[in-house]
């Protein structure tokens, strides 16, 4: 919602032991403001959380302790290999096989299983460097499960007095006065027996993680202090562990910085233009959007003003109709298809008519002139056939061959 | 830094401990969500900007929290309190909210619908009486359920019942029954008396239970009742040192009560027969062995009646 601010100040908070100075403030560091990833941090943190293995393995001659041999077909039992010999209860038994009892394994588990993973070491720096960012963000330490209701500020930065604390008493004091009593309490109350086999493996208890207190000076005495009260971890600043910054790869530890470390992140880590001093080559990784808000990036005023705007109809194509039958469509295409068709119309009723009246005309019988005429007419036809093809008068031949002979 | 789109993207898809997922949903279990389900718009921590309606003790209260303390979890929701008046309320939450997104003021509204909806409903029920319902530890209950059982059995309550009546009998706070059986009665006296002398087990078997004898039948069927009743009565009154009700002892009132007395005792004897029976079936012989043996000791005192 908000673009990062040049250099945001945090105020340190004080406690009763320090002097009665006005409460400093420290600026930000840039590690606060790095790109959370989420995906990156929980594939770091699955890979690494190999790392602390130890192998096991069943007994690389379970199973096989026997002399044992197949009785092959013909005997009407199965051809898995039997225990050979006599006089006991194991003989005869089947043996080696996954499937029998007293066999190996399916599989047998071996101790060269690649147990360690490697991950690449800027990978392993920007998990890192997210988790340090998401636990600066209240939501997002709430979201896993802190309760950091009392909390004066976010990221809580403590004066380097609680460096000094010796007592885990005065030690308890100091949480409740920066609020992150809750969170402790939340820890202690949620100390269970672990429900499966691992309680009987030496895992016995879980309870919730309550902040982690990151120092800047080596040797402090908070270490000491703080160390036996349930649920609270402490880590130097550099030396931060993402099991610890993001247990259960999910990002958002509460931490609990004190004014020295958190002096130091700036140097650890860089910033956006300065490289690391103590990680050699390296700067902090930058994200993909500097301003992640997608909706008021869109609703802004600079991106409203030149968008085109919204089409409310939507055009959609027309269903194709074919013009060979539809006729509107074909007259789109060719307008002289009309004329062409009322033509071809006009010729075709007229020749229908015709043939009609041809036909008519034939099957009506005719009256006495026609039949008369007709009569006369044919027999006149065949007069002159038969003189013209009477050759004794050659005569009329003459007429037509037109030769003289 | 803080951006709302990357912090729902996290939340949504990696992990928040206020979600939970049902089968008809997705609900959000944090105290200042709006609507109570998880949504991009109704998520108190994936919005910098948002406003609910809690309630404190039945007093509503407008919560809003903005951007510019996102910082600072102590300081994060500023608190208004809402009036009694329901439109009223919706003013002020039209006041407060004058230029934030019209959907987050439609939720609150609702919301404090809801809430005075519910507020009203709640002092309704408080007035009437609603029963209680308490849970009853079975395992107390069946405890005391076998030891009561025990008990009962213990109790013997046949037997002091009996010894109670009898007792009672002989005190003379029954003054006008005529119709028990004299000799049993007298029987079972005596073996009282012998019970007391020689402390023995067979005490405990005598006393209490009046017994009949099989020989009583016979006497049934052979002797005249009236006889044999009157007889009886009339010994038991001089003798007895029943109530001082002298009426009873008037003969005319003997005649007349007689008879009555007589059908009367014949079915008591009937049914004092069927105890008998019972009561020879479940114990032992001994018991009638031990009648016979019996002597009594004080016959001078008590007439008995011949049979």
């Amino acid at each position: 919602m908000s673009a990062a601010a040049a250099r945001p100040l945090v105020t340190v908070q004080s406690l009763e032991s320090d002097m009665a100075t006005d409460a400093n403030s420290v600026p930000l560091p840039d590690v606060m403001k790095a790109a959370i990833r989420p995906d990156i941090v929980t594939f770091v943190h699955g890979q690494i959380s190999k790392n602390a293995r130890q192998p096991y393995a069943v007994s690389k001659r379970a199973g096989h302790q026997t002399s044992a041999e197949s009785w092959g077909t013909g005997r009407a039992v199965s051809r898995i290999p039997r225990v050979a010999g006599g006089g006991t209860h194991r003989a005869g038994q089947g043996a080696f096989g996954n499937m029998c009892r007293g066999g190996r394994m399916f599989a047998p588990t071996k101790i060269w299983r690649r147990w360690h993973r490697q991950v690449n070491v800027t990978q392993k720096r920007h998990a890192v460097v997210s988790a340090i960012a998401a636990s600066a963000v209240p939501s997002l330490v709430l979201a896993r499960g802190h309760k950091i209701e009392e909390v004066p500020e976010l990221p809580l930065v403590v004066s380097d007095a609680a460096e000094a604390v010796e007592k885990t008493s005065a030690a308890l004091k100091v949480l409740k006065q920066i609020g992150a009593h809750p969170d402790a309490e939340k820890a202690k109350d949620s100390q269970a027996i672990r429900a499966g086999k691992g309680k009987a493996r030496n895992r016995r208890y879980v309870s919730r993680k309550g902040p982690l207190v990151v120092y800047g000076n080596e040797g402090a005495k908070l270490v000491k202090a703080f160390r036996n009260i349930p649920g609270v971890e402490i880590a130097h600043v550099s030396r931060l562990n993402l099991l610890k910054l993001a247990p259960g790869g999910h990002i958002g530890r509460f931490i609990i910085w004190t004014k020295s470390a958190f002096q130091q992140l700036d140097a650890i880590y860089g910033t956006f233009d300065k490289l690391s001093e103590k990680k050699n080559g390296y700067v902090l990784p930058r994200a993909k959007m500097v301003n992640a808000d997608l909706a008021r990036i869109i609703n802004s005023d600079e991106v409203q003003s030149v968008v085109a705007p919204i089409k409310k109809e939507v055009k959609r194509a027309p269903l194709k109709k074919n013009p060979l039958k539809n006729l509107g469509v074909m007259l789109k295409l060719n307008p002289y298809a009309k004329a062409a068709k009322r033509m071809a119309l006009l010729a075709e009723a007229q020749r229908v008519k015709a043939k009609q009246d041809k036909l008519d005309k034939k099957r009506k019988p005719i009256t006495k002139e026609e039949a008369s005429a007709i009569n006369s007419a044919s027999k006149s036809w065949y007069k002159t056939m038969i003189s013209d093809s009477d050759y004794t008068e050659f005569e009329n031949f003459t007429k037509w061959l037109g030769a003289s002979q | 830094m803080q951006h709302d789109e990357v912090i729902w993207q996290v939340i949504r898809h990696k992990h928040c401990s206020f979600m939970a997922k049902i089968e008809t949903g997705i609900f959000c279990r944090n105290p200042y969500n709006v609507t109570g389900i998880c949504n991009r718009s109704s998520c108190p921590l994936a919005n910098s900007r948002y406003a609910t309606i809690r309630d404190h003790d039945g007093v509503l209260y407008l919560y809003m929290k903005t951007i510019e303390r996102a910082h600072m979890p102590n300081k994060l929701w500023e608190r208004v309190k809402m009036p009694r008046n329901y439109a009223k309320a919706l003013e002020i939450i039209d006041k407060h909210m004058m230029y934030w997104p019209k959907l987050l003021v439609h939720k609150t509204k609702q919301r404090l619908t809801k809430m005075t909806q519910m507020r009203i409903r709640m002092r309704k029920l408080a007035l009437k009486t609603r029963e209680k319902i308490m849970t009853v530890p079975t395992k107390q209950k069946k405890r005391e359920a076998r030891r009561e059982e025990k008990a009962e059995k213990a109790a013997l309550l046949e037997k002091s019942i009996e010894k109670e009546l009898l007792e009672r009998l002989k005190k003379g706070v029954y003054s006008d029954i005529y119709n028990y059986p004299v000799d049993k009665y007298n029987e079972i006296l005596d073996k009282e008396e012998v019970g007391k002398a020689t402390v023995s087990e067979d005490e405990e078997e005598e006393e209490p239970v009046i017994e009949y004898v099989e020989g009583y039948e016979e006497l049934e069927e052979e002797d005249d009742m009236e006889d044999f009743g009157g007889l009886a009565i009339r010994e038991d009154y001089d003798n007895d040192n029943l109530n001082d009700d002298d009426a009873d002892n008037d003969d005319d009132d003997d005649n007349e009560e007689k008879s009555a007395s007589v059908a009367y005792k014949r079915e008591r004897k009937s049914s004092a027969r069927k105890l008998a029976k019972e009561e020879q079936a479940a114990k032992s012989k001994k018991k009638i062995k031990v009648q016979v043996e019996v002597e009594h000791e004080d016959a001078v005192e008590r007439q008995r009646a011949v049979y």
